[in-house]
């Protein structure tokens, strides 16, 4: 059941930023997430800000002074999965999108929403007092831990649900936001706040801070990029784990590159010593290797989590085989 | 009683009917044979349009003036001793009418699975401690928070193996056994010595969980004494009677209605808590009260397909002749009495030709929601062990598992002191579904598709059903009016499978009517016919036949009428289609024509279920084949195709047919891939106590092709339309045909369900 709470449509941007600023307010983008979690009663709000009477066009796709695009924060997903340039240019972002949820949620979803949205672990989710959550521990710990985190895990051991995080980070793109004190820019992969730093939290946007739009630089632009995602089931389920490729290819030869995961840690996980590892090296059995294993070198796993190591690696090197044979 | 009738009666919740009017040595009906006219098509639900338009008034739509709405709270832990129930705040929130709990003796009545509607020590996580009535949803939502409860929390246990360790916490104060049982034929020693080639191996169930799209729940009203409940249910006189005992009332006193409901696989075969609890606070209130549990509540506490361990030795000759078949099953009924291990060593013991068998079975107490009957309960999970161990028997006989089944086919039922079979359904099954599903070109080629990660499987499984034939007691009541359209009545539920369809059809058939002029009422105790709940894959053969019969009784009386008004001998008239004529063809009469029945107006025919013949063992059966990918570097399952090959006699409407066979198969696939209950272990909460962690499996789980291949045959030994049942054979093979085919294509045995990467991957990494 839904708790009472006053429910508000700003048509002006600087108007949500204020109200949102005040008390336990929430916005409320699709609310394929909000609702859930309200009527779940994972968390409560006494007021509920919609982001659907804008005037300024939050939903809009256009291209940018550097050749690449910005995307609307109220874009919806199964538009980011359908859209032809990014399909083109950014097939990563489109596959991640195409791979949320089921296509209800992703014509309700937004992409903002899908950054912000909170974390699927089920003492979150569930009966259970967690630290997340303002109790005092992590039940994933000693409980059960089958799809929680192998990397990046303190006091807090979810996975972050999101897989269209990863193929950002791995795009490197970046966040422009709106807040009380005017806006600012945030690196994708500095977007996430991990339970090192507040276990409470699941981004770094501040009090009254919005998501208006995510800039993908030209830059990335018809890179080999990829995102796959295993699951233990093919539709509506979250990634087992997942793997944000972009490549920078010569021929064979791998420039840069950049890995995100998905399903392995607290925030979207930046592979960094896989992605050492891959560049500057040719696409060989080796490297594939030696960049699965590296990117697996500092994982944790808990009891029951140990085949997501052996799932990352599997992963890893079937898309980078993938690219090799491209 | 041989003990399948015990049986039988423990998963159907009734008792067995002795006394069936008449015997069929005295049936004189004639079967359909090959030519039918409406029998045997695709036809659309006569319902649809209601069904899909929202005209359909389900349970959980209905409205009355005056309505109040009622919540349960459940307990939050896995044991607790209550100490109190504070529920004045809740009382005093505007809105709510009454609050009730194991406080309030009146309102508390004794239950059948033991204890009462509230029990003061709670042995499951959402085991109701008190429910609300109030204006409406959300008061009660919010009233329920307000009820102060103190609890004792008592240790708990949540799986089978602690639940027996030495010193464990006890479910009940006599210990965590429910009850053992034993089976035994030939001498398995023997059997074992016999033998060439052995297999062994433990498998292990995870608890599928129910949750039927429309949740468990009824609206209750009293007039006076007089108590109406509106209830999705598999069966309304179950419920009728149910609640009559529960609160000490006549059967008169209750009418039960539940003409459309939203689904339900056995945990809907007889009333819920919810029932009682909804018709008390009813009464308290003098107002219609409505209560529908929410889906978390459906997961913990309205029942379950117990978790098993199973031990399972094959032993063979050298050409591949079974000499014996040991099998140790245990499985856990949860909190209360409930069928952990029923019938879980059928399969075993029945499936296939074997003189030296030897079965054990324990039925285990867990602190967790009680088990109930499940589509073919006892047997999806047997299946899971028996089909793979006759596939590895295969491979260490070096035989096709195909050649291997058809090895050991049996002529009567091994475990019925093999009372001969009807038909040679589990042969035709599997011959039939090997060679359309082309198993020896698909075995051959996917064994060259070895190179890459990516490996291709092929498998198969096989089954049997132990009833399936139906019985008594079922009344019908046709009645034919003067304009030549039909009514049906009769009480059996329609849960979705398309029964109401599927008895017009019977109708039409037999009236020499179209589909169009009949009318079907049912499913209400307060103006339909006897009937048991629809379950246990017994409706077709059960009402089909009586429906018939009812048919015929009108037919009967439209002869005599016939026969006065042409002035011709009784034996001389006869149904020619929708008209009568004389045995030479020279005079025939329309019905409507008929003098007799325009004045009288109706023409009312009963039919009643007969006793099945006691020499024969009426059984379906059923055989899977599945093709398949497995990823593996990441575990990933990829069903390609999959074919159903099924024997229930005669196909009565080929369409609802299709769906049993599609609806068995994506259950066998959630059972097998995607679907276990996960009870937290420090706590004893159930972590996937909703839809999107429980994880049923979706469109895209599904194989792309899958066939629905039925064996056409017509068994008239079985009863007068030839039909058994198939709801449940459909979903048997189903987990062991995807398991085998995940052997064959990686050399791994999946030893657990579900099958996913979490168990997949290790074990490929490790065994590869
Ligand atoms: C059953 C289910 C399955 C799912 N499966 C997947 C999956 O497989 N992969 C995946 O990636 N996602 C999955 N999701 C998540 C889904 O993609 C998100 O719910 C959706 O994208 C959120 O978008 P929304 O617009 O509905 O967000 P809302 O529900 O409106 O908001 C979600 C949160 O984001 C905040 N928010 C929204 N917009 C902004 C903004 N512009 N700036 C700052 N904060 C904002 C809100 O305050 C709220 O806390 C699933 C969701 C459900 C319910």
């Amino acid at each position: 059941m839904l708790p009472a709470f006053a429910y508000i449509r700003p048509t002006r941007l600087q108007d949500v930023v204020a109200r949102l600023n005040q008390g336990d307010a929430q916005l409320h983008a699709g609310g394929t997430d909000l609702l859930g979690c309200l009527h779940d009663g994972v968390f409560t709000t006494d007021m509920v800000i919609s982001l659907g009477a804008l005037e300024s066009d939050l939903n809009a796709i256009r291209q940018t002074e550097d050749g690449g695009l910005e995307l609307g924060a109220m874009a919806r997903v199964a538009r980011i999965a359908e859209d032809a340039t990014i399909r083109q240019r950014y097939p990563a972002l489109a596959q991640a999108a195409a791979s949320v949820a089921s296509p209800q949620l992703r014509n309700q979803g937004t992409l903002g929403g899908n950054l912000c949205q909170k974390p699927r672990c089920w003492y979150y989710r569930g009966d259970f007092a967690c630290l997340r959550k303002g109790g005092f521990k992590c039940f994933a710990v000693n409980g059960e831990n089958q799809y929680h985190c192998i990397l990046g895990g303190t006091d807090c051991f979810i996975v972050h649900p999101s897989d269209i995080a990863p193929a950002l980070v791995a795009l490197d793109a970046e966040i422009k936001t709106a807040s009380p004190q005017g806006g600012r820019r945030i690196a994708a992969s500095d977007l996430h706040m991990p339970p090192s730093e507040d276990p409470r939290r699941e981004t770094r946007l501040k009090d009254g801070e919005v998501i208006v739009s995510i800039r993908l630089p030209g830059a990335m632009a018809n890179r080999y990029s990829r995102y796959r995602k295993v699951r233990a089931r093919q539709a509506w389920d979250f990634a087992l784990a997942g793997c944000a490729l972009n490549l920078d290819l010569d021929g064979d030869q791998v420039r840069d590159c950049r890995i995100a995961l998905a399903g392995a840690a607290p925030v979207p996980w930046r592979a960094q010593a896989a992605e050492q590892a891959l560049k500057g090296q040719t696409l060989t059995a080796a490297t594939i290797r030696n960049t699965a294993q590296a990117a697996m070198a500092d994982a944790d796993p808990m009891s029951q989590n140990g085949y997501k190591v052996a799932l990352f690696e599997g992963l890893i090197a079937e898309m980078l085989e993938q690219a090799a044979a491209t | 009683m041989p003990t399948e009738e015990t049986e039988t009666q423990n998963i159907e919740g009734q008792t067995p009917f002795t006394q069936a009017p008449d015997n069929p040595a005295e049936d004189k009906a004639e079967p359909w044979g090959e030519q039918t006219r409406i029998v045997g098509r695709r036809h659309g639900r006569i319902d649809g349009f209601e069904r899909v338009s929202g005209g359909a008034v389900y349970p959980s739509d209905v409205s009355l003036p005056g309505l109040l709405h009622a919540a349960i709270l459940g307990c939050p832990y896995p044991h607790a001793r209550i100490k109190g129930v504070d529920a004045s705040a809740a009382l005093k929130l505007p809105g709510v009418h009454a609050v009730i709990s194991s406080a309030d003796a009146d309102a508390n009545p004794e239950w059948h699975q033991g204890g009462r509607i509230f029990n003061d020590t709670c042995r499951y996580e959402g085991e109701p401690v008190a429910a609300v009535a109030a204006d409406n949803p959300y008061i009660a939502a919010d009233a329920l928070k307000r009820i102060l409860v103190s609890y004792e929390e008592l240790p708990y246990v949540s799986d089978m193996e602690s639940a027996l360790a030495d010193g464990a916490p006890k479910v009940h104060p006599d210990g965590n056994t429910v009850k053992t049982d034993s089976y035994s034929r030939g001498d398995l020693k023997q059997g074992l010595e016999q033998a060439a080639v052995q297999v062994s191996g433990q498998y292990r169930t995870a608890s599928e969980m129910q949750t039927p799209l429309e949740r468990h729940g009824c609206v209750a009203r009293w007039e006076g004494d007089q108590l109406t409940v509106w209830e999705s249910t598999q069966g309304v006189y179950a419920v009728q009677s149910r609640i009559a005992e529960t609160l000490g009332l006549p059967l008169t006193r209750v009418r039960v209605i539940g003409h459309y409901m939203g689904g339900a696989f056995g945990s809907k075969l007889d009333a819920g808590g919810y029932s009682i609890i909804a018709s008390v606070l009813a009464k308290r209130t003098g107002r219609p009260v409505k209560l529908f549990v929410s889906r978390e509540q459906t997961l913990l506490t309205m029942g379950n397909r117990p978790p098993t361990r199973m031990d399972i030795r094959l032993a063979a000759r050298q050409d591949g002749g079974l000499t014996a078949i040991e099998f140790t099953g245990r499985g856990a009924s949860g909190a209360y009495s409930a069928g952990g291990a029923s019938l879980l060593d059928w399969l075993a013991k029945d499936l296939y030709q074997c003189d030296n068998v030897a079965t054990e079975l324990e039925d285990v107490y867990i602190n967790a929601g009680p088990a109930r009957p499940f589509r073919a309960p006892g047997y999806v999970q047997c299946a899971f062990a028996v089909e793979q161990a006759m596939d590895a028997l295969a491979e260490k006989l070096n035989m096709d598992p195909v050649a291997l089944r058809l090895k050991n086919i049996p002529k009567g039922s091994p475990a019925k002191d093999n009372l001969p079979y009807t038909t040679d359904g589990l042969r035709l099954c599997i011959e039939q579904g090997a060679q359309h599903f082309g198993w020896e070109a698909a075995r051959a080629e996917a064994a060259k598709r070895q190179d890459g990660p990516i490996k291709r499987g092929v498998g198969m499984a096989a089954a049997n059903w132990f009833v399936g034939d139906g019985g008594p007691p079922c009344t019908v009541i046709v009645r034919l009016y003067a304009d030549g359209t039909a009514n049906l009545n009769m009480g059996a539920s329609d849960i979705g499978t398309g029964t109401r369809t599927v008895m017009a059809m019977v109708v039409a058939e037999e009236l020499g009517l179209e589909l169009d002029a009949i009318s079907v009422e049912n499913a209400d105790t307060g103006t339909c016919q006897y009937a048991t709940p629809s379950g246990g894959s017994k409706t077709v053969p059960t009402e089909a036949p009586t429906v018939r019969r009812a048919c015929l009784a009108v037919k009967d009386q439209l002869l005599d009428m016939a026969a006065k008004q042409l002035g011709a001998g009784r034996d001389q008239v006869v149904f020619a289609g929708s008209e009568i004529r004389t045995a030479d063809g020279f005079e025939s009469l329309k019905i409507r024509d008929l003098d007799r029945l325009s004045n009288q107006k109706v023409v009312v025919g009963l039919g009643e279920r007969r006793h099945n013949p006691d020499d024969v063992s009426i059984t379906p059966f059923a055989a899977q084949f599945c093709e398949l990918e497995v990823n593996t570097r990441t575990g990933e399952v990829k069903l390609l195709r999959m074919l159903g090959a099924n024997e229930s006699g005669r196909v009565i409407n080929r369409l609802t047919w299709d769906n049993q066979l599609i609806g068995g198969v994506t259950m066998g696939i959630g059972f097998a891939l995607t679907e276990g209950r996960v009870l937290d272990g420090p706590t004893g909460k159930l972590c996937n106590a909703n839809w999107h962690d429980y994880k049923l499996p979706t469109a895209l789980d599904i194989p792309p092709e899958l066939i629905s291949d039925p064996v056409m045959l017509n068994d008239d030994q079985a009863n007068i339309v030839g039909a058994k049942g198939l709801g449940e054979p459909v979903t048997i093979p189903t987990a062991p045909a995807i398991a085998n085919a995940i052997y064959h294509a990686t050399g791994v045995r999946p030893m657990a369900t579900p099958i996913n990467p979490l168990d997949l991957l290790p074990r490929l990494n490790q065994e590869t």
